[in-house]
């Protein structure tokens, strides 16, 4: 443990606090305090365990009935949930006080009233949507982008239960056009995906060609007597989603199946979101197969091969037909001096300063 | 009281009649008329609706025209000229603009057919659409079936061409036929518009809709459709949504084709039938409560009018039952002077002249009684006179022709006297008993003991060896009702009567004393077997002082008669010539006539 770290509160960060932190957010893990250090015991060999420390869900905190108070450059100063946080820079942060004073996060804006907040000058960062960035970046503005963190994918209710019906999800695989989807429905603000994690991550090529084959899908086809007219339901707070459902609604028709889009939640196959909360590949897969609901890999990935095997089942299982990896983007202002960001696009705030606007 | 109801049911059904007969005419009426403004409504909104379909036709051609003239199309049209076009700068082009513009559909569509921009699928960049690769481009607007990712839907579209080189651009624009639509059409009260997108043989209730939402029991329209879909012109049909008649709705229906006359919807406007039957309930009701008015009206009117047309005949009638029952004395009121006050003043007279004819018949009758006392009396007095006459003549013959026998003689002459003036002091006596004729003292009797009482004192009469012999025999009823009455006056009449048929029968036969008892009264019966009676006879039996035998005063019956009808009873005879005569008195019980509580007296206690 590091001497002199305190929470916001002034009490020290001691091995125990950290322990118990930890086993707060994660139950199966035997975690415990031995002096100076902190003891985390697992059932099975985890060479990922410092990714895994670094997520989110397990920065350390203490916890005072309601309220939460950490270690880092800032303190949290109010939060309602869903609408305002706010933070307040830490005068006896054991790195040096952080060269703002206050950062002031509102959420549940519209991209609508985050431009207007923008070019009013009352917001130095804002939300950028990813087939925005392009054109935002074209008008001169300085756009921040991450790599591809996030994946949009095609998720079926269930397994397939009959030859026809993987057949038939094959045949929908091979006739999206992922090319036409990142150029023109994203703009530029995804990648076609070719797996389940982008090749940034991986380091590998893809695991499957991502152009459309439209020959082949029509092939597939042609080997089912009968096809399901599916139901494909997308969020409809996200009018990129309903676009990326009504053309892959067309490239379904165009290889002669018939489906259907729909709001409702019981829908044979959902457009998702599904983030990568790591850079780690393990932590990442791991986390996407827990999101749709498939089987976790339990044992540690010694290489490559072993990622690329894992990455391989999952898609094999039929139950999910990757799209597009999305970056995330926002727009900074000029006058935020000193901004970076991590690769998976997470900010580093101690070192952003502001400058003053110019008359 | 018949005449008074045929009067009641003339008038009753003269009033119904005249209501129904009106409702009937009114109902009738109102039915041409309500249909009639029922095609006129009709026919206006089929009118409104072409002008609003034609009004909105031009509203999107000329949204259309304003789009294609615009700036950012121009550039658009430019940009193709100058390359390919880049779908991702369009995606969201064709509906920021539809959206300006109202417009629920709108494509960029260049010369090669390709969609560039499409606002009602916006995913639908690079696919091709015939639209405008049809060979004219129609001028003014047109139905159009356009394909959307969660089904169809039928427009109202319009097309121009942006030509600034080699490659024209098409813009096709249109709007939306449906609820909004639909509502947006003016209907008067009562009426409806109802919308169905054919797209395909058979009928889907899905399809069917009206300004508020899906049509409820659409199934009903399902022939009309499909009729339509096999001649596409317009009918009208008549739909029972419910057994309530005032659900019933009139549906005109209008097809609806695209260019190339292939029917792509069907408008349907009902038309309520809900105003017209409640105008007939309402006609129905005021005629039910016209009609049971009219008929409450005429019975109390026919009631009145018969009332006086009937009292009279009532009155007359009445009086005519007290003049049969022996009341002659009776008038009736003459209260007016039409046909009916004729009948009663002549009934009026009939009743007087009746009286008068009685007073008359009765003074000749009590003449002719005493005529017959007279002569009775003569008769009776003159028999026992006549020996008495010769008698005394006798003895002064004999006192002066025969003065020493004259002693025996007048011996013999005074008992003749003797018994002559007993027999004018019997006769005397008789006539003063038939004026001094007690009233009945009335005690609780058993009738059977006065017959048996009268027949045991007659048993040594009717057996007398000096006379023929006469069987009585006893036909007693028992048990016989107590009843209240003088018994010594009815054991009088009972030996009178029995006195009479021994008498009637000199050659000897048989007596017979029946007692029975019938409707709470008490009958006797005496017959006999002599000779019988003649009708004449019959008639004139209980007239005073009338005999049919020699040495009879004619007043045994007559007493007979007084004793029985003092009792409230009656007396008749039947006879039958050769066979014997049965004389048969009725007596109530007369209970009501008794004083303090008496024992049954069947022996006679007082001296005849």
């Amino acid at each position: 443990m590091r001497h002199g770290v305190t929470f916001q509160d002034g009490a020290p960060v001691t091995p125990d606090a950290v322990a118990a932190s930890l086993r707060r957010t994660n139950p199966a893990w035997k975690v415990f305090s031995e002096g100076e250090a902190v003891v985390i015991e697992r059932d099975f060999p985890a060479p990922n365990l410092p990714a895994e420390l670094s997520l989110a869900r397990n920065a350390i905190a203490k916890r005072d009935g309601g309220r939460i108070s950490g270690s880092g450059p800032f303190a949290v100063s109010q939060w309602n949930p869903g609408k305002k946080l706010a933070l307040v820079a830490r005068d006896d942060y054991w790195g040096g006080r952080a060269f703002l004073d206050a950062i002031e996060i509102e959420l549940g804006k519209s991209v609508g009233e985050q431009m207007i907040s923008f070019d009013l000058g009352k917001t130095q960062l804002i939300e950028v949507a990813p087939e925005q960035a392009h054109r935002a970046i074209a008008e001169g503005r300085r756009i921040e982008s991450s790599a591809p963190m996030e994946l949009i994918a095609l998720v079926f209710g269930r397994d397939s239960q009959l030859p026809e019906d993987a057949r038939q999800r094959q045949a929908l695989a091979l006739s999206i056009d992922r090319d036409l989807l990142s150029t023109v429905v994203l703009q530029g603000g995804g990648e076609p995906a070719g797996g389940l994690l982008p090749n940034w991550m991986t380091g590998y090529a893809f695991l499957f060609p991502t152009s459309i084959d439209l020959a082949a899908a029509r092939q597939v086809r042609s080997e089912i007597p009968h096809t399901t007219s599916w139901t494909l339901g997308y969020d409809p707070a996200d009018p990129t989603a309903r676009v990326i459902a009504e053309r892959i609604v067309l490239n379904a028709r165009d290889a002669g199946m018939g489906m259907q889009i729909t709001t409702a939640s019981n829908a044979d196959l959902r457009i998702v979101r599904l983030p990568l909360i790591s850079i780690d590949p393990q932590i990442a897969l791991n986390e996407l197969a827990s999101e749709i609901r498939l089987p976790q890999s339990k044992s540690a990935f010694g290489s490559v091969d072993d990622l690329y095997a894992a990455e391989n089942k999952l898609l094999q299982s039929q139950r999910v037909i990757p799209l597009l990896h999305l970056r995330t983007a926002h727009e900074v202002s000029n006058t935020v001096r000193n901004w970076r960001t991590g690769r998976d696009g997470s900010w580093l705030m101690p070192n952003v300063w502001l400058a003053a606007e110019k008359p | 009281m018949i005449f008074r109801r045929r009067l009641l049911a003339v008038f009753a059904l003269t009033v119904l009649v005249s209501v129904v007969a009106v409702a009937w005419s009114i109902s009738s009426f109102t039915r041409r008329a309500f249909e009639k403004a029922n095609e006129e409504r009709s026919a206006a909104l089929v009118a409104q609706f072409r002008h609003e379909f034609n009004r909105r036709g031009e509203e999107v051609a000329h949204h259309v025209g304003t789009i294609a003239a615009s700036e950012s199309t121009t550039r658009m049209a430019l940009a193709l000229i100058h390359g390919s076009p880049d779908y991702g700068a369009y995606l969201n082009e064709a509906r920021a603009v539809a959206d300006n513009h109202q417009l629920d559909f709108l494509e960029f569509i260049d010369n090669q057919g390709t969609i560039i921009s499409s606002a009602q699928w916006p995913a639908k960049f690079g696919y091709k659409e015939t639209l405008a690769l049809t060979a004219t481009i129609p001028k003014d607007a047109f139905l159009k079936q356009e394909e959307l990712p969660d089904g169809a839907a039928l427009g109202l579209f319009a097309v121009r061409e942006v030509s600034l080189g080699e490659k024209p651009l098409f813009v096709a624009g249109g709007r939306r036929i449906d609820k909004d639509f639909l509502a947006s059409l003016e209907l008067p009260a009562g009426m409806r518009a109802m919308f169905y997108q054919n797209l395909g043989a058979g009928f889907f209730p899905q399809f069917l809709i009206d300004a508020s939402s899906s049509v409820p029991q659409a199934d009903r329209i399902a022939p009309i459709i499909q009729q339509l879909q096999q001649q596409p012109r317009e009918t009208t049909t008549l739909v029972h949504w419910s057994s309530n008649p005032a659900d019933d709705e009139t549906i005109d229906a209008i097809p609806l084709a695209g260019r190339d006359n292939h029917l792509l919807g069907v408008l349907l406007i009902g038309n309520s039938r809900r105003p017209y039957v409640e105008l007939r309930q309402r006609i129905r009701a005021a005629a039910l409560v016209c009609g049971g008015g009219g008929i409450l009206l005429a019975i109390l009117l026919s009631g009145w009018a018969a009332g006086r047309v009937t009292r009279p005949i009532e009155q007359l009638a009445r009086a005519a039952r007290d003049v049969a029952s022996g009341n002659w004395n009776t008038q009736v009121p003459v209260s007016s002077s039409d046909e009916i006050g004729e009948l009663a003043e002549s009934f009026n007279g009939m009743t007087r002249e009746l009286l008068a004819q009685r007073e008359h018949l009765v003074q000749a009758e009590r003449v002719a009684a005493w005529r017959e006392l007279a002569r009775r009396l003569a008769h009776e007095l003159k028999n026992p006179l006549f020996p008495l006459q010769l008698t005394v003549e006798n003895l002064l013959r004999a006192r002066q022709q025969s003065p020493r026998q004259f002693e025996e003689i007048f011996q013999e002459s005074s008992s003749t006297l003797l018994a002559e003036i007993a027999n004018l002091k019997a006769i005397i006596s008789r006539f003063s008993e038939f004026s001094r004729m007690p009233q009945p003292q009335f005690q609780q009797i058993q009738l059977n003991d006065v017959v048996q009482n009268v027949a045991r004192l007659f048993q040594a009469q009717l057996r007398a060896p000096e006379c023929a012999p006469i069987e009585c025999k006893l036909e007693l009823t028992e048990p016989m009702d107590s009843i209240a009455a003088d018994a010594d006056l009815l054991h009088r009449a009972l030996s009178n009567l029995v006195l009479n048929a021994m008498d009637a029968m000199p050659q000897g036969g048989t007596l017979t004393l029946r007692t029975r008892r019938d409707g709470g009264l008490s009958y006797v019966e005496v017959s006999d077997t002599g000779t019988g009676l003649t009708p004449e006879e019959c008639e004139r039996l209980f007239t005073p002082y009338y005999t049919s035998k020699p040495h009879g005063t004619g007043l045994g019956l007559a007493i007979v008669q007084s004793v029985i009808s003092d009792h409230g009873g009656r007396i008749s005879v039947r006879s039958e010539s050769g066979r014997g005569t049965t004389f048969i008195f009725e007596l109530p019980r007369n209970l009501d006539k008794l004083q303090g509580s008496d024992k049954p007296v069947g022996a006679p206690a007082r001296s005849h």
